[in-house]
């Protein structure tokens, strides 16, 4: 027997959310979902939590275990015991809770629902199936088998930080489009996508690759659209951004402040956000104006070749 | 505790991919419609779903070679005229899926790709990786999303509301607050899918506890074929999930403990690929004679594929063997066992979807057209889910168009309301939980892979008694937001009146026919039983009636592979 803690909260009853403690049995082999079955069934059946295949297929059962956000389904709960010494189960972070472990996903499905989050068809449909290269069909593979069930969201540091990001979920299941052959809207898409809230918006922490229980790639999905974006020669400001920050690291092998924010923002834009720069003044923190190439700048345009070479690759075929 | 009334021209309950193909149809011809589902739809038990879905796509094909083998493996119980529309259809459903989305896996030259699955002549089953259920989910829901239909999503179904022998509406609890509330409409398209919960050793989810099933016979709907309930072969040892029949069909290789390959013995021509029922009944022998591993289990040997195949074409398997059982299968051979997996029977329905209530339609896993007669081979199901879902919500749209709709509903919603009521206040000392485990355990012992008389008439005996006991259950939780205890309730009655039909009409039927295996009565005896069984419930008894099976091109022969 070991201990498990437990995130409960019934706002019907509970003014703030507490934590409980339950002995429960750990044995190797036994999945979290396992324990919470055990403690609802057999110790207090008034706790909630969605669960359903227990084959980490359906997508029900994502919470938040020891600081990261999984499926109880298919978490082992010893190797977890064992690792941190303590064993905490809490609902998804950045969806408001309902009831202990359940959480209010309508903000996540909302967000899948604003992508467009369906094929549409393109002048030529075929009488029979697509034909359809197989390279092309498996670019789709770092997105298509999205269950939905919400890990990525609940990690994603900007959507913490701005709510009205769509968020990796949503953004995977807009790649899966933009980059299906047989639709016929990838480049409305992709201007959609670029505006605000969007691709731009992901400050690439790798969370949600990290956590996703089915190896979906969110963030390689983002990164892949603003490739796309950049191609199709959307301009926005984050494409700009991108585009100036990489030209300086070609040059020099630094980052240029000052050419950066100026290709990305413009003036005025670099104007509006003047108290940045004060601020970076009053601290005494002023960057370079110009900046010396780095020492091993051959190495950093054979690493730009490489990257260039294959990216190529990967969509020309 | 009423609160606004909800109307619609067709209602669909439940959101797989059948209830969503049904609302998609539903709405295309014209009708005001809503979705009630127990679960969000890709919550639906459809993705779990792994190996394909047939169509007799590939040249050299026809879709008569498909109706043929989908006849032989129903060991002959299928409706021919029902299994020759869905393999008609199949060719035009798959591109249909492409068309809408799905991403199907494709071969070298772009085209669709298919593998071999159990039972069939040719390698006619069409996937996406080994995630096609889910793949073929996503496009549907996609459908609903773009179409922009209702969906009330974690809305259980308690009762279906008949008044003048029509349906007039459904009585739905709101999990989220625990509230009861009325919807009416014009047609109800049943697609609740399965109800494999009140086995032992079962893939289903938790969530499959033939709710529709049971609402339909309390309706006035007949359930066919009820005994006829499907064993998958390969199940990992122990938790029971699905290991795909794309497994054996990408080339894996079962073993008993002794090394042996045991399909030698029971289907010398199609040995693994042979059909779940008799692949199921060999894993059972071997155990039973005692050449299985001592916990039951036989070996699903991979190895000589290689990690990068597995990995290309199987990538779930390699998933679930890792990470539940500990075994990498480009190393160590899979423990595998049979579990409970389908049911063939379901609400007996016509060609479009009708049941014996007018206004009320079924499609998918909950309905028995009969498409799977005895036994369902594998990659029919999603099939039938596409076909018969785009049936039977055209079908309910032109009923609605058709009929206006009924009163009343006052009545039904307050008996579920003291119904639920009574389940939170009983002081009875039966809990749920251990009612649950004890239908569990005796189906499966007694009602399982081979079944015989005695065992039959003391599950019946058990059944009727859970029953009983079930009046004096007590549900542990009182608050209203998701409160799984009271649902769990709701879904065990459903269970045990399943069960019920199931057990009894096994015990009926003397002879031993796909799924149904009998030490009794081992041989198929068409003289008296080439028959469906319908199930009816009058008063608190359940009815069994038998009708005729439709027979159109191919006479019943002797079932060997």
């Amino acid at each position: 027997m070991a201990t498990i803690k437990v995130y409960r909260f019934d706002p019907e009853q509970d003014e703030k959310p507490r934590y409980e403690e339950f002995d429960v049995d750990m044995s190797p082999g036994r999945t979290v979902l396992n324990l919470l079955h055990d403690i609802h069934y057999n110790e207090d059946p008034t706790l909630s939590f969605r669960r359903s295949c227990q084959s980490a297929i359906c997508g029900s059962c994502a919470m938040h275990v020891n600081g990261r956000t999984g499926l109880s389904c298919s978490m082992q709960a010893k190797p977890l015991l064992d690792r941190d010494g303590y064993l905490v189960v809490e609902p998804m972070k950045n969806m408001p809770v309902l009831k202990d472990l359940v959480v209010d996903m309508d903000g996540f499905w909302d967000s899948v629902h604003e992508v467009d989050p369906f094929l549409q068809a393109g002048r030529d449909v075929p009488k029979g199936a697509y034909v359809v290269p197989k390279a092309k069909m498996d670019l789709l593979k770092i997105a298509q088998d999205c269950i939905m069930c919400g890990s990525c969201l609940s990690e994603c540091t900007s959507r913490e930080a701005n709510p009205d990001y769509l968020g990796p979920a949503a953004l995977a299941k807009a790649y899966r489009f933009a980059a299906d052959e047989r639709d016929g809207a990838t480049m409305g898409r992709l201007m959609a996508y670029s505006e605000a809230n969007g691709i731009w918006d992901c400050d690439t922490c790798l969370y949600c690759n990290e956590v996703c229980p089915i190896h979906v790639k969110p963030m390689d999905a983002i990164m892949r659209m603003r490739e796309m974006a950049i191609e199709a020669g959307i301009e926005s400001q984050g494409s700009k951004h991108a585009i100036a920050f990489y030209d300086t690291i070609l040059k020099s092998g630094k980052l240029n402040e000052f050419t950066t924010a100026n290709k990305s923002l413009g003036i005025r834009g670099m104007l509006r956000t003047s108290d940045v720069a004060t601020k970076v003044i009053l601290r005494w923190k002023i960057p370079e104006v110009r900046k010396k190439p780095i020492e091993g700048m051959k190495d950093v345009e054979k690493l730009a070749k490489l990257v260039e070479r294959k990216r190529r690759r990967r969509t020309q075929r | 505790m009423v609160s606004d009334m909800n109307r619609y021209d067709v209602l669909v309950l439940g959101g797989g991919l059948a209830g969503a193909m049904a609302a998609r149809a539903a709405a295309a011809a014209g009708a005001d419609v809503a979705v009630v589902s127990k679960l969000h739809p890709l919550r639906s038990h459809t993705v779990a779903a792994a190996g394909g879905i047939n169509a007799a796509l590939a040249e050299g094909d026809s879709w008569e070679g498909h109706a043929f083998d989908t006849i032989k493996g129903s060991d002959y119980l299928a409706d021919q005229d029902s299994v020759e529309i869905v393999c008609r259809e199949a060719a035009a459903a798959v591109v249909e899926m492409d068309h809408l989305g799905t991403p199907f896996s494709r071969d070298e030259t772009g085209k669709l790709f298919n593998r071999p699955f159990g039972g069939h002549g040719l390698p006619r089953a069409y996937f996406a990786g080994d995630r096609t259920g889910l793949s073929l989910m996503q496009t549907a829901w996609e459908q609903l999303v773009k179409k922009d239909i209702t969906v009330y999503n974690e809305w259980a179904g308690t009762s279906i509301i008949v008044e003048e022998g029509r349906f007039a509406g459904i009585i739905a609890y709101n999990v989220a607050d625990g509230t009861l509330d009325e919807f009416q409409a014009k047609a109800l398209v049943i697609c609740t899918g399965p109800g494999g919960q009140m086995y032992g050793k079962t893939t289903n989810a938790v969530t499959c506890t033939g709710d529709g099933l049971a609402m339909a016979l309390r309706a006035g709907c007949a359930l066919k074929d009820m005994e006829f309930v499907q064993f998958h072969p390969t199940s990992l040892h122990g938790p029971n999930i699905l290991i795909t029949e794309a497994a054996r069909g990408e080339g894996g290789i079962m073993k008993n403990a002794k090394g042996e390959r045991f399909m030698e013995r029971y289907s010398p021509k199609m040995l693994d690929m042979a059909p779940r029922d008799i692949v199921s009944r060999a894993i059972q022998t071997e155990a039973n004679e005692g050449r299985a591993y001592p916990e039951g289990y036989v070996d699903l040997d991979l190895t000589h594929l290689g990690a990068a195949k597995i990995k290309e074409r199987l990538p779930e398997v390699h998933e679930f063997a890792v990470n539940f059982a500990g075994v990498d299968p480009a190393e160590k051979p899979i423990p595998i066992e049979p579990a409970q997996h389908y049911i063939m029977g379901g609400i007996a329905t016509d060609n479009a979807g009708a049941t014996a209530v007018p206004g009320i339609y079924a499609a998918g896993e909950c309905a028995c057209v009969s498409l799977h007669g005895a036994n369902r081979l594998g990659g029919n199901a999603l099939l039938e889910c596409i076909v018969f879902g785009r049936l039977a919500g055209t079908a309910a749209a032109d009923f609605a168009q058709k009929h206006a709709q009924v009163a009343g509903g006052a009545a039904s919603l307050a008996a579920d309301d003291r119904k639920i009521d009574g389940l939170m206040a009983s002081e009875g000392k039966e809990g749920t939980e251990r009612i649950r485990q004890e239908l569990k355990k005796v189906m499966w012992e007694k009602v399982g892979i081979y079944r015989n008389e005695p065992d039959m008439a003391l599950a019946v005996g058990a059944v009727n008694d859970l029953e009983r006991r079930y009046a004096n259950v007590r549900v542990g939780a009182k608050n209203k937001r998701f409160n799984y205890a009271l649902l769990e309730a709701l879904e065990l009655k459903n269970l045990l009146d399943l069960a019920e039909v199931i057990a009894k009409g096994a015990l009926i039927r003397r002879e031993s026919r796909g799924a149904h295996a009998r030490t009794d009565f081992p041989k198929r005896d068409d003289a008296n039983w080439l028959t469906h069984s319908l199930a009816w419930q009058r008063g608190s008894r359940i009815e069994i009636t038998y009708e005729p099976v439709r027979i159109t091109n191919w006479e019943p022969k002797e079932r060997t592979y």
